[in-house]
C-alpha cells in the first residue's frame, strides 16, 4: 500500500520534471525567437526575463515535490517506517536519484546552451562589479544610451543586482539537487575558456618585452570570485566540500592559461626568438607556463615548421639565419637549460647552413667583426673562453651527484651526452661543419686578406682577434695565423732596416721609387693566386735592390716576388689638373707607368707588355676610364686625356662603367684548394696501391691520416668523402673496385 | 702625363737558396721549420755541410748528437763537416 503511494509519487515527481523541462525550451525558444546565437553575442541576448524563466521552471515544480516528499517522510516516520526501508532520507535521496536521471539522462543540447548563457550572463555582470572599471568607464561617462557594461541594457534598467541574486539562487537550488558540477561545469569550463582566450589576444599577442603572469593571476584571482559564486552552496556541513571544489576550479584555471597561453606563444615563437633580448620576459613567461602542460613536443614541431618556412629557404640572406640562430640559441637556452629544445628545433638550421657556401666565411666575419649585421660573434668571442667555463660545469657535475637531472624525454639520444650540449653559441656554430679546420683554414685565408691589403704594418687589431681565437681553438689550432703576425713585424723591422741603409746613399744613387714589402713566410700562409704580370723595369730595379739589400741581412736566404699583390699610392699628374693618392693595385699602377711612355696603347700591346690576359687588362683600364685620365676610342685604342673639359667631365660622371672595385680575393677559394688537396691525395693513394696492391676503403683511410696528417696544411677528409672520391676515379677509369677491394688497372 | 709613384708596397716571400726542397731528415720544406719549432727563418736556420747537403740546424745537431762513433752526413755517409 505504502510502496503504490511512494511510486506514484516518484511517477508524479518524474512527469513533473519532464514537465518542467519542456516548458523551459518551449518559453526559451519562443522567447529568442529566430536569433541563432552567434559566438561574439551569445551572451547579450540573454535578457532578464529568460532568466526568470529558467529560475521559475525549477522553483515552482521543485518546491511541490519537496513539499510532497516532506510529508510523506513524516507519515513514514509515524510509524510506517519498516514498510519503506531507508526511512525518509532514504527516499528523498531515491526521489532525487530519479529526477536527476530523468532530467539529465541527455542534458539537451537547449539546454545546454541556455545555462552557457545564463552563466556569462552573470559572469559580465560580476566581472563589472568587481573591479573591471576600467573596461566600463567610457560607457558610463556619457549618460545619453549608455548601456551598462555588465548586463547590456541602458543603465536605466539594469538588473546586474538580480542577475548576482539569481545567480545564488540557481546555484543553491543545484547544489541542492546535487546537480552543480553537472550541469554547470561544462558551460564555466567554455566560458572561462573563451575569456581567457579573448582576453589574452587583446592583452598579450604581440607584446613580448612585459610579463603576464602576474597580471593573469589577479585577473584569475578575480574570476575565482565568480566561480565562488557559482559553486556556493546553502549547505553548510557542504562548506568544506565547497572550498575543494573551488581549489579544483583554480587549478583548472591556471592550467587553461597555461595551455591557452603557450598555444598562443608557441605560434609566436618565431617572432619571440627574432627579437630576443627584447623579449625575454615572454620567453620566462613561456617557460614558466611550458612547464606545467605537456606541449614541448607541439612546440618543437612548431618552431622546426616555423624555420623551415620562414628562414631556411634561398631568399634569405646567409647572415639573417646567422643572426636568427644566435639569437635561437640565446632565446633557447633561456627556456630550456637542458639545451634539447635548442638542439632538436635548430636541427633544420645547421643542415641548412651546411648547404650553404657563404656560410664560414660569415661566420669569420663575424668572429672578426667585420660583417655588418651580426657585432653579437665578436662580442661573443671577446667574452671569454668556454674551454674553462665547460670545464668548471663538468666539476660541479661530478662532484654533486645530487643535482643531476635526467634528460628530458625528447632528447635526442647521442653519445655526447647531456654534459657536452653546449650553449656556447662560437661552438654551435663552429660544430655546423663538425670540425674546427674548416673554420680556422677560413680564418687564416681572411687574415691574409686583411693583411695583405692593409698599408701600414698595423696588427694590433688582428693580434687581439688571434689571441681571443687562441683561447677558443688551442693554441696549436692558431700557430699559423701566429706565425702570420710575426711576418707582418718581421717585414717592418726589415723594411726600416733597408730604409736605413738606402739613407746612407749618396743623392744620385736614391732609389726611383720607395719601395716596402710584406715578406710572407710561405709555408705558413694560405695559397695566394698566382697571376703573371711584368712590372715596368723601374719597378723590377727596385725590387732588385731591395732583394738584394734583404740577402745581405739574411745570408742564404732570398725573396721571391709576388708581382700581381700589394698595392700602390700614386700622384698622376695631367696637364690641368692632379689625382693625388690615389690607392690602386700593381696592375692598375703597371698600366698607367706604361701610359707614361706612349700616349695610345691598345688592349693587345698592353697585354703583351704586361704579360697578363687581356680581359684582365681590359677589366683594369676600366678604373683608369672612371677616373677620367684614360678614353677609349675606335680600334681599342687608349689615350690619356690631357685637358678634361668640364663636359666631358659631366660624361664621366653619367658613364657607368663597371670597374671592378671589388675586392678580389688575393687567396685560392676553398674549392680550388680541396681540389689540390684531393691531387695531393691521389698520389698517395696511387702509390699505396703500386705497392700493396689491394686495399680496402678503410685502410685507405688510415693510411693516408697517417701520411698526411703530418703535412703543413692540416688536412682531414672523412672516410665518406674519402669514398665519393675514390668511385670517381672509379667512373674516370682510373681505379678498379671489387667488393670493397680498390685497385689499380693493370697496365696493358 | 706625370705619374709619380708615392710608394710600393710589394708582396714577396722569402725562401732559403738550397738545393733541395724539403730538409732530409724531418721532411718538412726548408722553408718551414723543424717539427720542434714553431717559427720558420731566423728561429730555425738551416746548415749546409761540406758535402753541400743542407738541414734544419736543429734536426741535424739532433742526429749528430745520436750518433755515437762517427758524425756522418745522413745522406752521403761522408764525414759530417759544417761548412763555414
Amino acid at each position: 500500500m505504502v510502496d503504490l503511494i511512494v511510486l506514484s509519487l516518484l511517477v508524479a515527481a518524474s512527469l513533473t520534471v519532464l514537465e518542467m523541462q519542456i516548458t523551459v525550451e518551449q518559453v526559451l525558444q519562443y522567447h529568442s525567437g529566430s536569433l541563432q546565437p552567434q559566438s561574439s553575442v551569445w551572451f547579450v541576448k540573454f535578457t532578464r526575463d529568460h532568466s526568470i524563466v529558467v529560475l521559475m521552471n525549477f522553483r515552482h515544480p521543485l518546491f511541490v515535490l519537496l513539499g510532497g516528499l516532506k510529508s510523506l517522510g513524516m507519515w513514514q516516520e509515524e510509524g510506517h517506517g519498516d514498510l519503506c526501508g531507508p526511512g525518509p532520507r532514504g527516499l528523498q535521496e531515491r526521489a532525487f536519484t530519479i529526477i536527476r536521471a530523468l532530467l539529465l539522462f541527455s542534458p539537451s543540447p537547449v539546454l545546454q546552451e541556455r545555462v552557457l548563457e545564463f552563466y556569462s550572463r552573470t559572469f559580465s555582470v560580476y566581472m563589472n562589479q568587481e573591479g573591471e572599471a576600467e573596461d566600463g568607464a567610457e560607457v558610463t561617462d556619457s549618460p545619453e544610451g549608455a548601456v551598462c557594461p555588465g548586463c547590456a541594457v541602458p543603465t536605466q534598467q539594469c538588473w546586474c543586482q538580480d542577475a548576482l541574486k539569481q545567480l545564488q539562487e540557481l546555484s543553491h537550488i543545484l547544489s541542492k539537487l546535487q546537480l552543480l558540477e553537472w550541469v554547470s561545469s561544462e558551460a564555466v569550463t567554455s566560458i572561462l575558456h573563451k575569456l581567457i582566450e579573448q582576453r589574452m589576444e587583446q592583452h598579450c599577442r604581440g607584446e613580448y618585452e612585459r610579463s603576464f603572469l602576474l597580471e593573469f593571476q589577479e585577473w584569475l584571482e578575480l574570476v575565482l570570485g565568480w566561480l565562488s559564486k557559482v559553486f556556493a552552496s546553502e549547505v553548510h556541513t557542504d562548506s568544506l566540500s565547497g572550498s575543494s571544489v573551488l581549489k579544483q576550479w583554480r587549478c583548472h584555471m591556471h592550467q587553461f592559461f597555461c595551455r591557452i597561453y603557450v598555444n598562443m606563444r608557441i605560434e609566436e615563437l618565431f617572432s619571440i626568438i627574432r627579437d630576443f633580448p627584447e623579449s625575454k620576459a615572454a620567453i620566462e613567461d613561456l617557460k614558466f607556463c611550458l612547464e606545467r602542460t605537456n606541449q614541448r613536443q607541439q612546440l618543437l614541431t612548431s618552431l622546426k615548421s616555423a624555420f623551415e618556412s620562414r628562414l631556411l629557404h634561398p631568399g634569405v640572406h646567409t647572415s639573417d639565419i646567422l643572426t636568427v640562430y644566435i639569437s635561437a640559441i640565446k632565446a633557447l637556452r633561456e627556456l630550456d637549460p637542458s639545451m634539447v629544445i635548442l638542439q632538436v628545433a635548430c636541427q633544420p638550421i645547421r643542415k641548412y647552413l651546411r648547404t650553404r657556401e657563404d656560410t664560414v666565411r660569415q661566420i669569420v666575419a663575424g668572429l672578426t667583426g667585420d660583417a655588418e649585421g651580426c657585432s653579437d660573434l665578436a662580442s661573443e668571442l671577446s667574452r671569454g673562453d668556454p674551454v674553462t667555463l665547460e670545464m668548471q660545469d663538468s666539476d660541479e657535475e661530478g662532484n654533486d651527484p645530487e643535482d643531476w637531472t635526467p634528460d628530458p624525454t625528447d632528447a635526442v639520444p647521442d653519445k655526447m651526452g647531456s654534459k657536452h650540449r653546449s650553449s656556447d653559441i662560437i661552438s654551435l656554430l663552429v660544430s655546423i661543419y663538425g670540425s674546427k679546420n674548416i673554420f680556422i683554414d677560413e680564418y687564416r685565408a681572411v687574415l691574409a686578406d686583411r693583411l695583405l691589403h692593409q698599408l701600414n704594418y698595423n696588427t694590433a687589431r688582428e693580434i687581439r682577434n688571434v689571441e681571443l681565437l687562441k683561447l677558443r681553438f688551442g693554441e696549436s689550432h692558431m700557430h699559423y695565423c701566429e706565425v702570420m703576425l710575426k711576418d707582418m713585424a718581421d717585414s717592418r723591422r726589415i723594411n726600416s732596416n733597408i730604409r736605413e741603409e738606402e739613407s746612407r746613399l749618396s743623392e744620385e744613387d736614391q732609389p726611383p721609387l720607395s719601395l716596402s714589402a710584406i715578406i710572407l713566410s710561405s709555408e705558413f700562409w694560405p695559397q695566394l693566386k698566382e697571376e703573371k704580370l711584368e712590372l715596368p723595369p723601374v719597378v723590377c730595379q727596385a725590387m732588385e735592390a731591395y732583394t738584394h739589400r734583404y740577402e745581405k741581412l739574411k745570408a742564404m736566404r732570398t725573396l721571391s716576388w709576388k708581382p700581381h699583390l700589394g698595392s700602390v699610392t700614386l700622384d698622376v699628374e695631367l696637364e690641368d689638373r692632379t689625382l693625388t693618392n690615389l690607392n690602386v693595385s700593381p696592375i692598375h699602377a703597371a698600366i698607367i707607368l706604361h701610359f707614361q711612355e706612349k700616349s695610345s696603347w691598345t688592349v693587345e700591346e698592353l697585354s703583351v707588355k704586361l704579360g697578363a690576359p687581356k680581359e684582365l687588362v681590359h677589366r683594369k683600364l676600366a678604373l683608369w676610364q672612371q677616373h677620367g685620365v684614360l678614353r677609349e676610342e675606335a680600334g681599342g685604342h687608349y689615350y690619356v686625356v690631357e685637358t678634361g673639359s668640364s663636359k666631358e667631365k659631366m660624361e664621366r660622371g653619367m658613364m657607368l662603367i663597371d670597374s671592378d672595385e671589388e675586392r678580389d680575393s688575393n687567396t685560392t677559394t676553398q674549392s680550388e684548394q680541396r681540389e689540390e688537396k684531393l691531387q695531393l691525395f691521389w698520389a698517395y693513394i696511387q702509390a699505396m696501391l703500386t705497392n700493396l696492391d689491394s686495399m680496402t676503403l678503410e685502410r685507405i683511410h688510415s693510411m693516408l691520416r697517417m701520411f698526411v696528417a703530418t703535412g703543413p696544411v692540416i688536412t682531414e677528409m672523412d672516410i665518406n668523402e674519402l669514398e665519393a672520391f675514390l668511385q670517381r676515379k672509379v667512373r674516370e677509369h682510373q681505379l678498379l673496385v671489387s667488393g670493397d677491394v680498390y685497385r689499380l688497372p693493370k697496365p696493358n | 702625363m706625370k705619374v709619380k709613384i708615392r710608394e710600393w708596397n710589394g708582396v714577396a716571400s722569402w725562401l732559403w737558396v738550397a738545393n733541395d726542397e724539403n730538409c732530409g731528415i724531418c721532411r718538412v720544406p726548408f722553408n718551414g721549420c723543424c717539427p720542434d719549432c714553431k717559427v720558420p727563418g731566423d728561429d730555425c736556420p738551416l746548415v749546409w755541410g761540406q758535402c753541400s747537403h743542407c738541414f734544419h740546424m736543429h734536426c741535424i745537431l739532433k742526429w749528430l748528437n745520436s750518433q755515437q762513433v762517427q758524425q756522418q752526413c745522413p745522406m752521403c755517409r761522408q764525414e759530417w763537416k759544417f761548412k763555414e
